[in-house]
């Protein structure tokens, strides 16, 4: 299980530290303000959580509504029962349309079922243009958190980075920096032939896609191209067209702070002309990769309400320390800690369940009221349950006897007693090697109290 | 056929799951409006195009509109704010001419050499005031390249949101999607008739017969090096709204 | 008022003064407190590190106990084992097992929330002449909402001075999470240094804390880091008289 040792080496790194401890508490402060500009913050995310599970307890009936809506309006739509699936069909596509430049903008969902793996495998190298995306894949990395892929990285490093790859030279001014990854990216935008994009929002009403950004990469994948390929997970879709309002008033406060992004793309099917401006063809390629699963109970669902804003990441005082590449997955941080073992297998993920000391600060912060802590605990307990992960030899035997103990006063007496006398404690290294412990009491409190405290008698403090 | 297979595959193990998960979560929050099986809802029809008037009260509003209290000023007014607030430029004009005069300044201003003009007569229209030294193209007659040699675009917007200084463009009204994009400058004409509230009564009024609606909230930006806030990447750096006034 | 006090394994062993001091103050406010001593742990290790048969069974043993009690209300001078109880229909499908569970759920409260929820107190006559910051434990703010109560509390109480933790703050978890704190120790004290760090900024005499738990570990720290602020348990404050 790599989580342990990358946990430890990320808390090794003073920097990441650093970046992190100023990126969440920059996040948290710009959130607080901007849900006080909305009259009714508490109803907004009641008003969300109602639509989610609303959609969620319906969602064969939506899928398909959405599907016959946005196939009337001119998209294809593809199913993919998985990762392999779903690279798949859309390489196919990536041939079929002759694709050799192929952008792609921010989609999670991509870096889940590894599709630029697979599709370089048939010799197709898309190019990220989320400015944070595309750091990282440059510096052939992973992205470290939801919001800010690239949150990791010093702007020297990135400096580094560009002038090893793009020839400049190495700059600390960040506007330097930005406007060479723009121009870098800018042939690419007009020479593409084919747009990846991942999709915030599904309408089922309209068969309407919608797609956030600030930095207008998502605009020019979905318009330029002449092909544009837009991947979802089953769980994006929601009923009606007004219910994006909502959303849209939390996700952008919740994520970053901003009442709205930049842009909001809204697209229904492919144009009505061939003389309008966009692409000749749309496909949608929803996903499902084990979320139908996750169906099956309440506790499990509400994973799937996720908007993908990144507030808990920001709120966790466990991924402030460790950031989101210790996590091992392409969902990092609470929300990644709940999802990734249900979506790629408790064996893979067993360890995080457990990253968590349960303080509920994701819970909290959370627009759409997912009970992680809940989920948490759900899943400890069919890692116990499961045998999953590393050996628990010693500590189902340590939770036998506690539970034996437990069940017998005059027995949790006796040993704590002997313990008390005999100056042992647990050999809790793990707890020394930091932090003093402080002794057993001379009197525990039910000593006290037959000694005389029952009886409104003296007691010592 | 694959997809199919899949399609149903995946429709049935949903059904299963749900099935398995009968109990609804409790509830901790409002009741889920419509919570009964979803009736499949008729296809929207196309709108046809609306003349620039007053906006009406939306549906499904959160907060009831300042109407009352000077109604349409106090929206512009809260409008021209929050153009402020979200870094996009702002100027108010009464005729085509005053529209055309400020467009011309702005350019020049600006230093742009080659400018596009969306499809939207009353854009082609002001542009004829720009003067010399600026080539004016038209989006049909240009290649991509020469689309991303232009300095600026220009066209209009059918909607304007006060609450959050958005501008709202459709597809079916106007050929805007690119020029509102790859010039690192655009301008925008707006009625302000057309200023809307907020994003709820923007997305009443709006047409999915439009395959591209699209908002609009300042320049493009981001802060993905080290949290710094850059403005202008790949969208325009300047968005300036040219606001008619129009009673 | 007939007070049972649910002591809770960690207070009864390792800081036995919050539950003297909790008993000492609810008779003061004209309590009359007894004591079932066939309990022990409210089985809170065992849920939260996934052993849930383990956990259910000391849930069964905890509601009996408490069931035979014909008090007004169980007092503890813990949140989150508290909140376990609160927690604990969740272990059972039965729907026998549920209503008990909630029936003494409802019967049962943290300290604080006792005090001014439901005794209407926030001067219990207390005297603590010290620089104070209260530290909030994690399942007692979010679980059971507890927040004004303590700092009310510590507001009236003689010779105290308050002051709220600079940030990360107050709220902000001190790394225990029970066996996260063995399991993931470097992780644990990081964010506790971050609290520590926090709590010597704040330049107080001593840090207060509704919890056992985050008490062990911030006194644990803050020894180990030479500090002379001292960690406190709030019943030892609000016991304390002149």
């Amino acid at each position: 299980m790599t989580f342990d040792r990358d946990a430890r080496a990320a808390l090794a790194d003073g920097q990441l530290r650093g970046a992190l401890r100023q990126a969440t508490t920059l996040f948290g402060e710009r959130r607080r303000a901007a849900l006080a500009t909305v009259p009714d913050w508490e109803s907004a995310r009641d008003r969300a959580r109602a639509i989610k599970d609303e959609t969620l307890a319906h969602l064969d009936r939506y899928l398909e509504e959405f599907v016959a809506n946005a196939e009337r309006a001119g998209a294809r739509v593809h199913w993919a029962r998985d990762a392999a699936e779903a690279c798949d069909i859309i390489g196919e596509i990536a041939e079929r349309r002759g694709a050799r430049t192929v952008v792609k903008s921010k989609s999670m969902a991509s870096e889940e079922i590894h599709l630029n793996a697979a599709l370089a495998r048939r010799g197709i190298e898309p190019v990220e243009t989320d400015l944070g995306e595309y750091i990282v894949q440059l510096a052939g990395e992973t992205p470290s958190h939801i919001v800010v892929p690239a949150i990791h990285k010093t702007k020297a490093q990135i400096a580094a980075l560009f002038a090893d790859k793009l020839g400049i030279a190495p700059s600390d001014d960040v506007a330097t920096l930005t406007a060479a990854a723009r121009a870098a990216l800018r042939r690419r935008f007009a020479e593409a032939e084919l747009g990846i994009s991942g999709v915030n929002f599904a309408v089922a009403e309209t068969g309407t896609i919608l797609i956030l950004e600030n930095e207008g990469n998502a605009r020019l994948t979905t318009s330029l191209p002449r092909t544009h390929v837009a991947l979802m997970g089953i769980e994006k879709v929601i009923p009606r067209f007004a219910d994006l309002d909502v959303f849209l008033q939390l996700l952008p406060r919740s994520g970053t702070g901003q009442v709205l992004t930049a842009y909001q793309s809204l697209l229904t099917g492919t144009k009505r002309t061939p003389e309008d401006e966009g692409p000749e063809e749309l496909h949608i390629v929803l996903l499902d990769n084990g979320r139908s699963r996750m169906l099956a109970s309440a506790v499990t669902r509400q994973a799937l309400a996720c908007i993908r804003c990144g507030a808990c990441l920001n709120a966790c005082p466990v991924y402030r320390q460790i950031g989101g590449h210790a996590y091992g997955s392409v969902y990092p941080g609470p929300i990644g800690a709940v999802l990734s073992p249900q979506l790629f297998g408790l064996a893979r993920s067993a360890a995080l369940p457990y990253a968590s000391s349960l303080c509920g600060a994701c819970r909290e912060v959370c627009p759409v009221k997912i009970d992680i802590p809940a989920l948490l605990l759900h899943l400890r307990g069919q890692v116990v349950e499961r045998g999953a992960g590393k050996s628990r030899v010693l500590e189902r035997l340590a939770f036998r006897a506690y539970a034996a103990v437990m069940q017998r006063p005059h027995v949790f007496e006796w040993v704590v007693g002997v313990a008390r006398r005999l100056r042992i404690m647990p050999p809790l290294a793990a707890w020394t090697k930091w932090r003093d412990l402080r002794p057993l009491a001379p009197r525990s409190f039910r000593e006290q109290w037959r000694a005389g405290l029952r009886d409104q008698g003296g007691a010592d403090a | 056929m694959r997809s199919g297979d899949a399609r149903a595959q995946i429709l049935r193990v949903i059904r299963e799951n749900l099935a398995q998960g009968l109990e609804p979560s409790p509830p901790r929050h409002l009741a889920a409006p419509g919570s009964s099986p979803p009736v499949p809802l008729s296809v929207p029809e196309s709108s046809p195009p609306v003349p620039l008037s007053v906006p009406e009260r939306g549906e499904g509003r959160r907060s009831p509109s300042p109407e009352g209290r000077g109604g349409q000023g106090v929206r512009i007014q809260h409008f021209t704010e929050q153009l402020s607030a979200v870094g996009a430029q702002w100027t108010f004009v009464r005729s085509e001419t005053e529209a055309g005069a400020a467009l011309a300044r702005i350019l020049t201003e600006a230093g742009a050499r080659r400018v596009v003009g969306s499809d939207a007569p009353v854009v082609q229209r002001i542009l004829q005031a720009v003067g010399n030294g600026i080539a004016i193209d038209r989006l049909e007659q240009l290649s991509r390249d020469d689309l991303f040699a232009c300095d600026a675009g220009v066209t209009t917007a059918q909607w304007g949101i006060a609450e959050t200084g958005t501008l709202v463009l459709e597809s079916a009204r106007e050929r805007s999607r690119l020029l509102s994009l790859v010039p690192p400058i655009h301008v925008a004409l707006l009625s302000t008739r057309c200023i809307c509230e907020s994003l709820g009564d923007a997305l009443a009024r709006v047409s999915t017969s439009s395959h591209a609606i699209t908002f609009i909230t300042g320049p493009s930006r981001t802060s993905d090096i080290e949290l710094t806030l850059v403005v202008g990447v790949h969208g325009p750096q300047t968005v300036h709204v040219l606001l008619m006034e129009e009673s | 008022m007939r007070v049972s006090l649910f002591v809770t394994c960690l207070a009864d062993q390792l800081w036995p003064s919050a539950a003297v001091g909790a008993v000492a103050l609810l008779r003061r406010l004209g309590c009359a407190v007894e004591f079932d001593e066939r309990q022990t742990c409210c089985g809170q290790p065992a849920f939260n590190t996934g052993y849930r048969p383990a956990a259910r069974a000391l849930a069964r043993r905890q509601i009996e106990i408490f069931e035979s009690s014909a008090a007004d209300a169980i007092v503890s001078p813990s949140g989150s084992c508290s909140a376990m109880v609160h927690h604990y229909d969740q272990l059972f499908d039965d729907a026998g097992w549920r209503a008990r569970a909630k029936g003494v759920a409802e019967r049962t409260h943290e300290l604080s929330s006792f005090l001014v929820n439901r005794l209407g107190v926030e001067d219990v006559g207390a005297t603590f002449s010290a620089r104070l910051t209260w530290h909030d434990a994690c399942h007692g703010l979010r679980d059971l909402g507890i927040k004004h109560e303590p700092r009310r509390l510590l507001r009236h109480v003689r010779g105290a001075e308050l002051v709220e933790l600079p940030p990360p703050g107050a709220e902000t978890c001190c790394g225990f999470g029970g066996t996260f704190s063995v399991k993931y120790p470097e992780i644990s004290v990081a964010m506790l240094d971050e609290k520590v760090d926090a709590i010597e900024r704040a330049g107080v005499d001593a840090v207060v804390s509704g919890d056992v738990s985050c008490l062990m570990q911030i006194a644990g720290r803050l020894s180990r880091r030479g500090s002379t602020v001292r960690a406190l348990h709030l019943a030892d404050v609000l016991a304390s008289t002149p």
